[in-house]
């Protein structure tokens, strides 16, 4: 084992860096150690940002809130609960798929990863939700980007790039995300018993209309047990449209969708059991405890059917976000690198999300097709970290 | 008007004629003769005007990336224009530069309902992309005023965003892919029709990065199925600070409306008298609230806004009834720019975003200023998300009034910076605000993003002098980072 350094403020972790940099050491970069993620990398030093922790401000009327990186997302959800407002990018808990319970570790690292749940498809990425940030770049230096504002076009949005680089190009001291007021009610829909296909095409279907679903997934027969809610019909495959809004908004919209999908067989989840529905999905619970490799896949909605028709046998899923992405997990190493190829061929993209250290020290963590994209990755990589000491090699690897 | 530019390259201006010739190897559309130029030497921001060297209108992504590769290896800059309507002067040419206008690039790729996106030429404007998906039911939500004029691929640019955006997001959060050649000629599709593609996400950086990155050839843009009910009110206040507590309490509420606009008596008055809206002409300010969703809800929020605005001491309010009724409201607000155009000369529109209880503060330094430089101003507010577009009147031809409308414009950003906010909500910093990125950012965030910027492009051919400051303002203003008694990098450029 490394050894741990555990700043307490910005200026340490400025020097620390600064040091490293000094000495082309690298280092890896920690929250609190929650997600496994991304490649297995060897690094002589260990930045733990744990302890640079802490609500910065929280104005609740101008619908943002700024914390420390550090800080847990738990503390962070229940000071918003308490002025009864949320993220709308609905922030995944991954602690279910490494560790079999809750651990939803620090903002810095939610962010780092770009976490974004069943929302995503109607509201955006988490990556759209951050205003601004502080970080200590490769060099040492202290920079900073973006603001509290949602509208700005001041410099380049650096935001969109640290979400989901995965600590590679800097380390986060300080965020800002924008925040919404909770919806006062939802309800979801659910339907029974179509095949995936049949699935895709209800998506379809559905988001056609004005009724502004804002959460849509389809769970196949054998992977639905996990939801013990009293109005869900198990053994069946669950399509799930997740209405949010005033209660009589809601209410009419689900009726809308009597009227739609009224001859099938369906059943209608109230305000509580629906919220436990996404997020047992959200947290991917699915797949809680699992020792095959989990992956995300996004896809162009129309290429999801071909995809399923080729590989449903071979792997665990669930579809989400209307059927622009599928969760998955599987055994079996060829299959995630003829998945890998599928994805390629047809515009999406496939990311590990769990597998074990063989696999992430060895295989890649993204799919990439494209050389000119990653000679450019490597470009903006070095114009952060230009002796490639944090996290190297964590996203791609060379990078 | 004396503007710092980069510096031309005499090497460059004297080979003209043999670039010209090169050029034409690579394009029919080459255009080079004085009068040809004319019509490209200014953008929105007309008071800045310079011909380019030449003008190239390439019409596929072969001809984009063989001009590029040339100038890049000749050390040729270049200018991508849009239909040249931004206001911050970010696509106003270089003497020395090859400026390429997109202005070929106007046909719709394809309509895909299925993955409700379009696939668009960037030279397509804004509102045909509408205009080509609403017989089904669809729209492009974007939708700056000037969406009649204004192209796809200047939207990317400026992350431009309009009355709408407050719930439907500006351009950022409408495209799903891009095609962008860099400055070397190499050509890069970034995203498409799938959502969060992993790796650095080049697709958000790109978006409002002001042409100084690549130039995009095609953008995948996202479609929205138009809401099944929209109603709009007018709701006039006896003061801005009402108007602006009402838009506070609204927001906080947690009603998320799909426009809500201010603006004040001196607009009202100039766009009732242009446009006949049917605003009261005897209220401080005018609230448009648009809320669109189920046709029971819509009621339902209508009446709760009303409600809110009646506790906020509304003096006035008017229902649209109709949908002619509603693009009526909406007549006045879309052209007040015009309106300012008939009651002034001249006036510069600024674009600052503040947040938004700090309506009232700013609007009351704003007027103060007004006095102080003896300039009229009008102002619309994007106040939901807190964007403020002062517009200053003036006349051009007292040389001595456009230098002090700028300064009145420069004292309002700083001001939007001092309040918490930002010098730009959606119309780029371009050459008009560039020397007050000092006022946000320090030595080290400039240095950061200039180092990003060499990632893309190296030689720093690609639409120089554009949101950077170039007349070395924060290195001397010593903000450098100084580390345990040293600066860092004493080699590195302080631009
Ligand atoms: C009357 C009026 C009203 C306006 N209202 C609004 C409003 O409500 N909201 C708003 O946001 N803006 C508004 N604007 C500003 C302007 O319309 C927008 O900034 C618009 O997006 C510019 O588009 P354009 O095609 O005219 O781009 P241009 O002005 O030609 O260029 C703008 C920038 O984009 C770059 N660029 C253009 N095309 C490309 C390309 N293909 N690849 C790379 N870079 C490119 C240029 O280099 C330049 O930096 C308004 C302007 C006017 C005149």
């Amino acid at each position: 084992m490394n050894d741990i350094y555990s700043p307490v403020n910005e200026k340490e972790v400025s020097d620390f860096i600064y040091e490293c940099h000094k000495d082309s050491s690298p280092i890896e970069i920690i929250g609190n150690n929650s997600k496994k993620i991304g490649r297995v990398i060897q690094c002589s030093k260990t930045l733990c940002l744990e302890k640079i922790n802490g609500i910065i401000e929280y104005f609740p009327e101008e619908l943002y809130i700024k914390v420390k990186v550090g800080t847990s997302l738990e503390e962070i959800e229940n000071t918003l609960d308490s002025k009864n407002q949320t993220f709308g990018f609905e922030p995944m808990d991954l602690g279910f798929l490494y560790e079999g319970k809750s651990r939803g570790g620090t903002i810095g690292g939610v962010v780092a990863c770009n976490l974004s749940g069943p929302r995503r498809f109607k509201i955006g990425a988490l990556r759209d939700h951050l205003l601004g940030f502080k970080a200590i770049n490769g060099s040492g230096e202290q920079i900073k980007s973006g603001g509290t504002v949602v509208k700005n076009v001041t410099g380049y949005d650096l935001s969109k790039l640290v979400s989901g680089s995965y600590g590679t190009l800097c380390a986060l001291t300080e965020v800002t995300l924008k925040v919404l007021p909770k919806y006062e009610y939802q309800e979801t829909f659910c339907l029974y018993g179509l095949n995936h296909n049949e699935a895709i095409n209800f998506f379809s279907t559905a988001m056609d209309t004005s009724l502004e679903i804002s959460g849509a997934c389809f769970y196949p027969a054998d992977n639905t047990r996990f939801f013990r809610l009293n109005d869900i019909k198990q053994n069946n495959s669950i399509l799930s449209l997740r209405v949010e809004g005033p209660k009589t908004s809601v209410q009419e919209r689900i009726q809308q969708l009597r009227k739609i999908f009224g001859a099938s067989d369906y059943s209608v989840l109230d305000i509580f059991q629906s919220k436990a529905f996404w997020n047992l999905s959200k947290n991917l619970e699915l797949f809680k405890n699992t020792n095959e490799i989990v992956c995300k896949l996004s896809l162009p909605i129309t290429n999801a059917s071909e995809f399923l028709s080729k590989f449903s046998n071979d792997i665990k899923y669930f579809i989400d976000w209307a059927g622009g992405l599928i969760w998955l997990s599987t055994k079996d190493v060829e299959t995630i690198s003829k998945m890998r190829i599928f994805s390629v061929k047809n515009n999406g993209h496939l990311t590990i999300y769990k597998s074990d250290d063989n696999y992430r020290r060895t295989e890649e963590f993204l799919t990439c097709g494209d050389t000119n994209f990653k000679i450019l990755s490597s470009k903006i990589k070095k114009s952060f970290d230009p002796n490639l000491i944090l996290n190297p090699g964590k996203m791609y690897a060379g990078i | 008007m004396v503007l710092h530019l980069p510096e031309a390259d005499q090497k460059i201006l004297d080979n003209k004629s043999l670039i010209v010739k090169e050029l034409n190897r690579f394009t029919n559309n080459v255009l080079s003769d004085n009068d040809e130029l004319r019509p490209y030497e200014t953008d929105g921001l007309n008071v800045y005007k310079q011909k380019p060297l030449a003008v190239v209108l390439p019409e596929n992504t072969r001809e984009v990336s063989e001009i590029l590769k040339y100038c890049y290896q000749h050390n040729i800059k270049v200018v991508p224009r849009g239909a040249g309507t931004g206001l911050s002067g970010g696509s106003l040419p270089l003497k020395d530069c090859v400026l390429m206008s997109m202005g070929k690039f106007n046909k719709i790729l394809e309509k895909d309902f299925k993955n409700r996106c379009v696939v668009t030429q960037p030279g397509v404007t804004n509102l045909a992309i509408t205009q080509a998906v609403q017989d089904q039911g669809y729209y492009y939500a974007p939708d700056p005023s000037s969406q009649l004029a204004c192209s796809i691929g200047g939207n990317i640019a400026e992350n431009s965003g309009g009355v709408h955006s407050l719930k439907y997001g500006t351009t950022t959060n409408n495209v799903l892919g891009v095609e962008i050649v860099l400055i070397d000629g190499t050509i890069l599709r970034i995203g498409g029709k799938h959502l969060d593609s992993e790796g650095y996400d080049l697709l958000g950086v790109f978006m409002g990065s002001e042409g100084l990155l690549g130039v995009v050839t095609e953008a995948t843009v996202k479609i929205l199925k138009k809401p099944e009910a929209v109603r709009a009110v007018l709701i006039g206040f006896n003061s801005i600070e009402d108007a602006g507590s009402c838009v506070s309490d609204v927001i906080s509420k947690g009603i998320v409306p799909a426009g809500m606009e201010i603006m004040d008596k001196p607009l009202i008055i100039a766009t009732e008298n242009y446009a006949k809206a049917g605003y009261p002409r005897d209220v401080e300010a005018l609230l448009i609230v648009e809320i669109d969703g189920t046709a029971s809800e819509v009621e339902a929020m209508i009446q709760k806004v009303l409600d809110i605005a009646k506790m906020n001491k509304a003096s006035y309010n008017k229902a649209s009834n109709s949908d002619e009724e509603r693009m009526k409201f909406w007549k006045g607000r879309k052209a007040a720019f015009s309106a300012c155009g008939v009651i002034s000369p001249d006036y510069i529109c600024m674009d600052g975003s503040i947040p938004r209880n700090k309506l009232a503060d700013v609007l009351g330094y704003i007027n103060q200023l007004s006095k102080k430089y003896n300039l009229r101003v009008a102002n619309c507010f994007h106040a939901g998300d807190g964007n403020l577009h002062p517009l200053i009147m003036f006349d051009s031809n007292d040389p001595k009034e456009l230098k002090k409308a700028e300064d009145f414009g420069a004292d309002i950003l700083k001001y939007c910076v001092k309040v918490g906010g930002v010098l730009s909500g959606e119309h780029g910093i371009g050459v008009e605000k560039r020397e007050l990125m000092c006022e946000m950012f320090n030595n080290n965030d400039i240095q950061q993003q200039l180092s990003l910027k060499k990632a893309f492009d190296k030689k720093n051919l690609l639409n120089p002098g554009k949101v950077y400051p170039i007349l070395h303002r924060c290195a001397e203003e010593g903000r450098i980072h100084i580390h345990k008694g040293k600066t860092k990098f004493p080699d590195l450029p302080r631009f």
